[in-house]
């Protein structure tokens, strides 16, 4: 389970998150929804702290860590117990599609090599790249790149993935691929924290979606709910302004 | 000026002169390990913007981007003795090679700590994110990530510093060190044949710029594997991948999978 709790952040006098709650089960898949500026990717970049929340909690599993007095030593703790699929998918440049999965595995786990090899192999299979293992990523399409990024935050078996728009800088006839192996990991029951634009994703496989605006949660619910009913007109406004094609008629 | 000219010195002259090549070439690796050292050490304050020491860096890197190499041999072949006097230290009987070492160091020093900056912040800032996100510590993410790639990015400018110093010592011989460039002139003076000594030693700095330079290509084309330029046959095949690719996406419903086109 992941709690946040009283969640701030502030550049200077900007304030991008003012006083976040927000709780995800285990085995839950949240979707965080909003325009941009909203603070959405600096919330899940809070959850692992590469942005320095200003304040609050952040509780993965048991693990509990203030963020004001955060130490070091608390951080890289609270690192181990998630993993991160990036929008630019930030592969290792330099290391093969293998290599960049087994590397969490050998320098953070301390698996011996032939074991983290054979994991890593059975983890590209599932993202269906096991003919590309050995290349390196400035030869791999960007659906495969966020593919094997996939497989590399699956590979350290964290108790949660964070998805930062994951579809977002893909060629649009590429979005489906990357979406079709985050649908199949979401079915196995891993706790995920996706923020994204696509909507149609959102109402499949979502358990819980989060409505963010201006830095504050303006409404939660399950998908059903927050798609068909929404309470709030903020909400409504969004939806109606990103699934226009309700409303055209041809 | 000198004898007339005879070309068969040139050749005679050439293993004379390669007799020295070994100080000139001590002169080039102590330089560089002074100077990478140097370089490292300046730089950091530079990149973790560390406030006083940054100061100090910017000032050293001035000095010795700004003024030429010849005076800061003189300087300090010169000057420094008389700067340790006065703390007591005598440094007259110290070799000529110390000296020479230590100027060429920390010059190089300076035009590295530039170079080992500018490749360090060269490095995606999203490879550092991706390492921290995944739980690795500071130096396990500095090591492992950005050091190789940042490696990767130096080589090229690393090559013209190490073509470069192996010039520069040329001027060693100002303060009267017998490498390659300092023979050259004694060969001059004794036979009188000048023109065929400063001939015989171009051609040896020449195929030694020449095969340093090869072998820091070969160093950067393995540094930069990962980069590995496509070939237009694969190119063509790409294209038609994502083509039939497009096909298929467009013909499966956004909701199994595919996508809106």
């Amino acid at each position: 389970m992941i709690q946040l709790t009283d969640i701030s952040k502030s550049y200077g006098k900007n304030v991008v998150l003012k006083s976040i709650d927000l709780t995800v089960n285990k085995g839950e898949v949240v979707v965080i929804l909003g325009p941009s500026g909203s603070g959405k990717t600096t919330l899940l970049r809070c959850v692992n702290y590469l942005e320095k929340p200003n304040g609050g909690e952040i509780a993965i599993g048991d693990y509990r860590v203030q963020c004001k007095r955060a130490t070091k030593k608390e951080i890289h703790e609270l690192r181990q117990r998630s993993a991160m699929v990036f929008q630019q998918y930030n592969l290792f440049k330099h290391k093969t599609a293998i290599e960049n999965v087994m590397e969490g595995l050998v320098v953070v786990k301390k698996m011996p090599k032939a074991e983290a090899r054979l994991k890593s192999i059975a983890l590209l299979e599932k993202v269906g790249l096991a003919d590309k293992l050995d290349a390196y990523p400035s030869q791999l399409s960007g659906g495969q790149q966020q593919r094997v990024g996939i497989a590399r935050a699956l590979a350290l078996e964290p108790e949660v993935i964070l998805f930062d728009e994951p579809t977002s800088a893909l060629d649009p006839e590429l979005v489906g691929e990357v979406l079709a192996v985050i649908r199949k990991i979401a079915k196995e029951g891993i706790t995920m924290i996706v923020v994204t634009h696509e909507m149609g994703f959102a109402r499949d496989v979502a358990n819980h979606v989060v409505f963010m605006d201006e830095g504050v949660i303006v409404e939660q619910g399950p998908p059903s709910e927050l798609f068909h009913n929404p309470r709030e007109e903020r909400t409504k406004q969004f939806l109606k302004r990103i699934t226009p094609e309700l409303n055209y008629s041809i | 000026m000198g004898a007339p000219f005879d070309y068969s010195y040139v050749f005679s002259f050439l293993p004379k002169l390669l007799s020295t090549l070994g100080v000139t070439m001590l002169i080039v690796a102590g330089s560089l390990l002074v100077g990478i050292v140097a370089g490292f050490l300046v730089a950091l304050p530079r990149l973790y913007r560390i406030p006083v020491l940054n100061a100090f860096s910017m000032v050293y890197i001035s000095f010795f981007r700004g003024t030429p190499i010849l005076i800061q041999l003189f300087l300090f072949y010169y000057g420094l003795p008389e700067i340790l006097k006065l703390v007591h230290i005598d440094l007259s009987r110290a070799p000529v090679m110390v000296f020479v070492i230590l100027t060429y160091g920390l010059h190089t020093g300076a035009f590295m700590s530039e170079m080992i900056r500018a490749s360090v912040t060269a490095v995606d800032r999203g490879q550092v994110e991706a390492a921290y996100a995944m739980g690795m510590k500071g130096h396990q993410a500095f090591l492992r990530i950005v050091l190789p790639q940042a490696l990767a990015i130096a080589v090229p400018v690393f090559s013209n510093m190490v073509i470069a110093l192996l010039k520069d010592t040329s001027l060693a011989f100002t303060l009267g060190l017998m490498e390659m460039t300092g023979k050259a002139q004694t060969l001059g003076n004794i036979t009188q044949h000048f023109i065929e000594a400063y001939l015989a030693l171009a051609f040896i700095y020449l195929v030694i710029s020449f095969t340093l330079e090869k072998l820091l290509l070969r160093a950067e084309r393995r540094l930069m594997r990962h980069e590995v330029p496509e070939s237009a046959a694969r190119k063509r095949f790409r294209v038609q991948e994502k083509l039939s690719y497009r096909r298929i996406i467009a013909g499966i419903r956004p909701e199994k999978g595919g996508a809106e086109l």
